[in-house]
């Protein structure tokens, strides 16, 4: 066993593990004692309580930090044994407790309030394809075809309302007349009833404004990734300290850029340059020159560099090594991850719509709030549909790319 | 005959402290087909690379030409380098472009940005190419991705566009080590051929003794980044190949 060196540095480090393990145990502890038993303690309790275990226990051998530090003090001992591995299961047992109250975990919720999901569950089982409405001229035809006159009468209060499906407004006639005039007279009803596909065509529009947003989100991102994906990647840049202080930049910034969410962006452009499908493809704009610029790049770190050397040892210019020697290169798999990347942008900007990027997200989100569920239900098709063959799509197109 | 090549006290020592060169003084003349022998890790590749330039050398100077290549740079390096083909082990072709394409890339150190992005349609310099490449023997290969050909088959490409540099020089790494020995064979005898007909000075390293009695007019030996033998090859004998080699290895023979 390797002898440890004693030093402060890790002896404190020991402790201050020791100590945030300790708080955390009384924290959990407190939160429970807290919610089921409303026991009210002040923090400064807590942290005595806290600093005071983990000092005790800073002395035993059973000290998490120590072990941590000084990886001799572990003993042979199997860990059942000793007090230090129940502690350990015990903080992970009593995280999982306090995340399952946190989180509200409710099961018996999960299988008693399916009926609540009814009108999204109806709306996908019959998404509203032809919307159905009573208008003047049909009133007027069904007049000529003899129908009662308190039924034209009833049948006049609905006209000019919008029914999403033929399910929905029959339901509404059954509301309206008498089982013996429902059955009589649903069939002319229903076929004086103006169709219109009011929101099959809203929906379209709003996906083909999604489809070409990521489109143009995608193929705006990939002149700038490749640009920068040069100066990202490890092997191209100079070993000087321009060189360094460049490579670093850009992929600080696009890390930093990549870990904020699409979602985030489009808030900040929804207010940047107005609500609409030009702030989700800034949003997705970003974020993909961000991504393509790590993939890209870390492609051009995998080049096999004996092409490089070689056109190198012909004389050839900086310029001209990277035309000839790595870009034929990555040519394959850059279109693969654009794609790819497309692929994403397409789901993403249906996300993105929801906070003000245009497109369907949008059209969902509205029709959510309306509670049309039959309307939330064809756009949730026609989503999945556009996600589905997007998908498939990429994928074999990125098989064909993989064999040249 | 006149030197091509002087080498004087040339040190190569790596980052990470290896000292792959320890003082090589070497004279090449015109003409001469000089073999490089030497174990793996002898300082071999280093040499080669170092006077290209692919590897910088820590000091010592290279004289190409009355030119002393370590203290180059920019364009007049590249004028340097571009009169010095070199073939690698690997062949390093751009396996997903035409051989065609491949022989054009020898003739990027003497065209422009915008010459060279056209280069596979100016009607001279693809005709050049296809002579090259029919002098290998390989004509009828020019629009084959060159991953589609042997390995062999690719070599032949990479001395084609060694070809198309018009080299004085050409720097061979190992140029046989990764084929069967028929086709290693035929590789050294374009080179050989290169050699004689066209009086490129070539510089290859090799661990095949047959080949280099073959086809080399002198033999080089590096041990530990040193010369420890320097003549012709007829006088390797079994004691000097020891020497070199060590003591537990025992010559192979390929024909």
């Amino acid at each position: 066993m390797k002898k440890d060196e004693i030093n402060i540095k890790s002896a404190l480090q020991g402790l201050v593990i020791d100590l945030l393990f300790w708080s955390y145990l009384w924290g959990c502890l407190y939160y429970l004692a807290h919610n089921w038993l409303g026991l009210i303690l002040n923090y400064k309790y807590l942290i005595m309580l806290a600093m005071f275990s983990s000092g005790l226990f800073y002395l035993t051998g059973d000290s998490i930090g120590r072990k941590y530090f000084f990886p001799s003090h572990l003993t042979s001992r199997k860990w059942f044994k000793t007090l230090w591995g129940w502690l350990i299961i015990f903080s992970l047992l009593i995280t999982f407790v306090v995340g399952w109250d946190i989180v509200e975990i409710n099961p018996y919720k999960f299988f008693t309030k399916f009926k609540n999901a009814g009108g999204i569950t109806s709306g996908i089982f019959d998404p509203s394809i032809i919307g159905y409405e009573l208008q003047t001229e049909s009133l007027e035809k069904l007049a000529e075809q003899n129908l009662p006159e308190e039924i034209i009468e009833e049948l006049k209060k609905i006209s000019g309302r919008k029914y999403t499906t033929r399910k929905v407004f029959s339901r509404e006639l059954e509301k309206r007349l008498d089982p013996a005039a429902y059955d009589k007279y649903k069939q002319p009803i229903l076929k004086s009833a103006i169709k219109n596909t009011e929101m099959l065509n809203k929906a379209l529009t709003t996906l083909a404004e999604t489809i070409f947003l990521a489109l143009l989100a995608t193929v705006l991102a990939i002149p700038l990734a490749f640009i920068l994906s040069f100066f990202a990647a490890r092997n191209l840049m100079p070993k000087t300290f321009l060189g360094n202080t460049i490579y670093v930049l850009i992929r600080t910034v696009a890390t930093i850029f990549r870990s904020i969410e699409a979602i985030v962006w489009a808030i900040i452009f929804s207010v940047w340059v107005g609500i609409g499908p030009f702030a989700g493809m800034l949003a997705l704009m970003i974020h993909s020159v961000a991504a393509l610029t790590k993939l890209y790049s870390e492609q051009i770190e995998n080049i096999d560099s004996g092409p490089v050397e070689a056109v190198r040892a012909t004389g050839a210019s900086t310029l001209q090594i990277w035309i000839f020697a790595v870009i034929p290169q990555i040519i394959s798999p850059y279109l693969a991850f654009t794609i790819y990347r497309w692929d994403i942008n397409v789901r993403m900007a249906t996300i993105v719509g929801f906070v003000g990027g245009g497109g369907i997200g949008l059209l969902l989100l509205q029709q959510q709030q309306l509670l049309r569920w039959h309307n939330v239900g064809l756009i949730i098709w026609l989503i999945a549909a556009v996600v589905w063959s997007m998908d498939m799509i990429s994928a074999k197109v990125r098989a064909k790319l993989s064999e040249m | 005959m006149n030197s091509l090549l002087n080498i004087n006290d040339l040190h190569k020592i790596y980052d990470s402290g290896t000292h792959a060169l320890r003082g090589i003084n070497l004279d090449v003349k015109e003409g001469e087909f000089l073999i490089l022998l030497g174990l793996s890790g002898s300082g071999k590749s280093t040499l080669l690379r170092c006077i290209n330039r692919l590897i910088e050398p820590t000091s010592g100077e290279i004289i190409f030409q009355k030119r002393n290549i370590v203290k180059t740079s920019g364009k007049a390096l590249r004028t340097i380098r571009r009169q010095i083909g070199m073939i690698f082990q690997q062949f390093n072709l751009i396996k997903n472009l035409s051989a065609l394409t491949n022989v054009l890339t020898g003739k990027l150190g003497y065209v422009n940005l915008v010459h060279s992005l056209g280069m596979t349609k100016i009607k001279e310099d693809v005709i050049t190419a296809e002579k090259n490449l029919d002098r290998v023997g390989l004509l009828e290969f020019k629009s084959q991705k060159t991953r589609n050909l042997s390995g062999g088959q690719q070599q032949r490409v990479a001395i084609a566009r060694a070809l198309m540099q018009n080299p004085r020089l050409i720097l061979a790494d190992e140029p046989v080590a990764s084929l069967d020995p028929a086709t290693a064979d035929s590789v050294m005898k374009y080179l050989g051929e290169l050699n004689k007909n066209d009086n490129i000075t070539v510089i290859c390293s090799l661990h095949f003794l047959s080949l280099a009695r073959k086809y080399g007019t002198r033999v080089v030996a590096l041990k530990d980044g040193q010369i420890v033998f320097d003549g012709s090859p007829r006088e390797i004998d079994e004691r000097k190949f020891k020497d070199i080699y060590g003591e537990e290895a025992e010559e192979v023979e390929i024909r």
